[in-house]
């Protein structure tokens, strides 16, 4: 299957392309970036020097392939989908244009209407975990964002089995500086980023709506931004209307994800990685969810952890196009990890 | 085969022996055999731990 890559030469282009390059069943046939058109990817991505002859190529030389990948900033896929999709390929967008169902919802987090309205509704969600069957026949995947998949993947079993109350849920997310992209701006230099603690959207965060659209919740999210590079830790609280104890927590998220080839349960009673910790899931598509029961305060806390590149990014773009094309769901993203890191 | 008393998970015999102190693999509670005809088992004693809080 040949495949491109449209807006390669960030950080989620980066791991699209040291995820794809050694898939066995893809060939990376173009990558575009206007800003390193002609330079080689290992310009962008040290990591890749000297794996492949590809260049970079202006966006506007794109050329038909089985699949492509959009990993531009939010509202430029919006453009570019259309004329895509008219070349018969299939497309996995990574930016936030096809993520929402409601269009109403587009000028409230992202401060435009969209322009193709007519085509949100054609596009799939790319959570496996809940939208396995339509991502393998949709023309366009829409990949979650990456607070938003942790969010979803520790929330939704919840509200699923009916015992929070879904109109009180609160979501505190931690997150890396990679999530920021790699045109972060002042914010992200050294001298500002370093040590933080920093809580960059106590309220209003764009991720709100996908996690609400896809559990069924009202949610209050907050984000930091925390002195690490990749990661995404995602901290639920929901406020239970029975007595829930861990048990119940345990049968609740095996049904869920007992079968779930990238999705680990992890709540343990001994060692030091008890609960998820994105510090061990660096370059992997895993994402590790936890719990635990309060009764003291009426609440299930849950946690998800995850790379925000990988299993809240490329990784999922790449499982979603095993999916989609019919390869084994696995393929190309065995990455363990490493430890220690 | 038998159910960790913490977590429900499944817990194979596999030649266990009355005594043997052995984690769940889900949950990592360490488990202890009471007996193996009926296969039983129950959270082993464990030294508490502080973690400084």
């Amino acid at each position: 299957m040949k495949v491109a890559i449209v807006g390669g030469s960030g950080y989620v282009g980066g791991e699209l392309l040291r995820l794809l390059l050694r898939h066995p069943e893809v060939e990376v046939v173009q990558v575009t970036s206007d800003s390193m058109a002609g330079k080689p990817i290992g310009r962008a991505h040290p990591n890749l020097r000297k794996v492949s002859p590809l260049l970079f190529t202006p966006h506007a030389r794109l050329q038909p392939a089985d699949a492509t990948f959009i990993a531009t900033p939010h509202g430029e896929s919006m453009g570019r989908v259309p004329e895509i999709l008219t070349s018969g390929g299939f497309v996995f967008d990574l930016s936030a244009d096809f993520r929402l169902r409601d269009p109403e919802q587009f000028p409230r987090y992202y401060g435009r209407s969209h322009p193709r309205p007519d085509l949100l509704s054609t596009a799939v969600y790319g959570l496996p975990e809940f939208h396995r069957d339509a991502i393998r026949t949709a023309s366009i995947v829409a990949v979650p964002g990456c607070i938003a998949t942790a969010s979803i993947l520790a929330l939704r079993p919840l509200v699923e089995a009916g015992f929070v109350d879904p109109e009180h849920v609160v979501v505190d997310a931690k997150s890396g500086s990679s999530a920021s992209g790699r045109d972060s701006g002042p914010a992200g230099l050294h001298a500002e980023r370093s040590g933080v603690m920093r809580a960059y959207a106590p309220s209003g965060h764009r991720h709100t709506a996908e996690i609400e659209q896809e559990t069924g919740a009202h949610v209050a999210l907050t984000c930091h931004g925390v002195e690490a590079v990749r990661g995404v830790l995602a901290t639920v609280h929901a406020y239970v209307t029975r007595d829930v104890d861990e048990k119940e927590l345990w049968r609740t998220y095996r049904a869920a994800y007992g079968s779930e080839p990238f999705v680990r349960i992890v709540h343990e009673s001994d060692g030091f990685f008890r609960e998820p910790e994105p510090k061990i899931l660096a370059g992997t598509n895993y994402c590790d969810v936890g719990f635990a029961a309060d009764p003291h305060a009426h609440r299930v806390v849950a946690l998800a952890a995850l790379d925000n590149l990988v299993k809240g990014a490329a990784g999922a773009a790449v499982q979603c196009l095993n999916l989609r094309a019919g390869f084994s769901e696995t393929t190309g993203l065995d990455f363990l990890g490493l430890h220690p890191i | 085969m038998t159910n960790c008393p913490e977590c429900e998970a499944t817990v194979p015999n596999h030649d266990k022996i009355p005594g043997e102190v052995f984690p769940c693999i889900d949950c990592g509670t360490e488990l202890e055999v009471l007996k193996t005809d009926p296969f039983a088992v129950q959270p082993a004693p464990k030294e508490a731990e502080d973690w400084g809080e």
